[in-house]
């Protein structure tokens, strides 16, 4: 098995490599990227798509087709993170740790002792002991709200300036994260839980395909934006502009929860249970 | 103006140097963390705020949001950075790091 595997790879490897012996030389003046399609993305994007960030008119409107492949395969990382981790099994552990909130009281339950509910006096920590640290919590509480709108800001602030989907998706995941680390896991959880997550993050994709779908509906190609202008009431080239603010939203959203499944499911080992 | 500014940010620099020194030469890791901190808040303030200063030099609205933006950083690194070496610390505390102590005192 280990030695077909190694051929297989050898094998894949050698024909990429192959493969990218065809491309041009890197930075070569003479090669057709930098001959005429650079320049026309350079000297067309503002009449085209009305976007003065040419990175993102290329990603999203230009090579549309491109980055929703990508985020498919964020997806496709997502799902594979629950596919190949995922354990539903649940073993009951040889001893629950709880906390007494006020009083700071660590209480250590045994196999088939009675648990006590979760509420505000009563809080289950891992089974490696930790302190109750108010210092990160606070911090914690105070940072995620400003990180989650700065990753709106660089979701929506595309167009201008560095940014777009999968970056503002990178970050509201990493807020997500920071949550699950500043408090614990289960509480991560219980806020988003896993099949809200998994939804949004096929949600996200279905937001992108949907949209070239719409244009095919309004009688144009598949994701060529302009044909949206009736729905916006504006003209082509604006509606452009607008269709590849919904297309990063949609990236921003997939981003996003394939970040939090792939953090739920390599930080507990699948069980959901308890993590970092 | 442009003296006043060439001088925070050289005091800036000085922290900068004297952590970055600092982190090699301390001997174990909470020393080590204790200019690591100071670097980041002290060496930050002071660079920041000379290019708030440098940013609003020929006056106007957009360039004071600039300049307020570049001090919305220092706000956001006063309240991290000193929580991450806290934890960071806390985390040597419970994995059982032992201070460093003079051998002096060890014997």
């Amino acid at each position: 098995m280990r030695i077909t595997g190694l051929i297989l790879i050898l094998l894949l490897g050698g024909l990429l490599i192959y493969g990218a012996l065809d491309f041009p030389i890197w930075g070569d003046p003479q090669s057709p990227a930098s001959n005429h399609l650079s320049p026309y993305y350079i000297e067309h994007t503002m009449t085209d798509t009305s976007v003065p960030n040419v990175v993102t008119s290329v990603l999203a409107d230009y090579r549309g087709y491109d980055t929703m492949f990508e985020t498919v395969v964020i997806f496709t990382a997502g799902i594979v993170s629950f596919f190949l981790l995922r354990i539903f099994k649940k073993a009951v552990p040889e001893s629950r740790l709880y906390r007494h909130i006020p009083t700071g009281v660590t209480l250590r339950i045994e196999k088939g002792g009675k648990v006590p509910d979760e509420s505000n006096h009563f809080e289950r920590i891992d089974s490696v002991w930790i302190p109750y640290d108010l210092v990160i919590r606070t911090t914690c509480r105070m940072i995620i709200p400003f990180i989650q709108i700065f990753a709106l800001y660089v979701i929506a602030h595309g167009h201008h300036s560095p940014g777009g989907g999968f970056q503002g998706g990178v970050i509201f995941g990493a807020s997500v994260v920071l949550f699950a680390i500043g408090f614990n896991l289960r509480q991560a959880i219980k806020q988003l839980g896993e099949k809200f997550v998994t939804f949004m993050c096929a949600l996200g994709v279905s937001i992108y395909a949907g949209t070239g779908i719409f244009c095919v509906l309004m009688k144009s190609k598949y994701l060529d934006y302009s044909a949206l202008a009736a729905l916006f009431g504006t003209d082509p080239v604006t509606a452009r502009s607008h269709g590849i603010l919904i297309v990063e939203i949609g990236v921003g959203i997939a981003v996003m929860a394939a970040m939090i499944m792939l953090y739920y499911n390599l930080a507990s080992a699948g069980k959901h249970d308890e993590g970092l | 103006m442009t003296i006043i500014i060439t001088i925070i940010l050289l005091c800036g620099l000085v922290f900068f140097t004297g952590g970055s020194i600092g982190i090699i030469r301390f001997p174990d890791f909470y020393s080590r963390l204790h200019p690591a901190g100071k670097l980041d808040s002290a060496g930050l303030l002071f660079s920041m705020s000379a290019f708030a200063l440098y940013t609003v030099q020929p006056f106007s609205l957009s360039a004071l949001f600039t300049s307020v933006k570049i001090i919305l950083i220092v706000v956001f690194v006063f309240i991290t950075s000193p929580t991450a070496i806290h934890a960071i610390v806390d985390a040597g505390v419970r994995a059982g790091l032992k201070p460093w102590e003079k051998e002096s005192n060890l014997k």
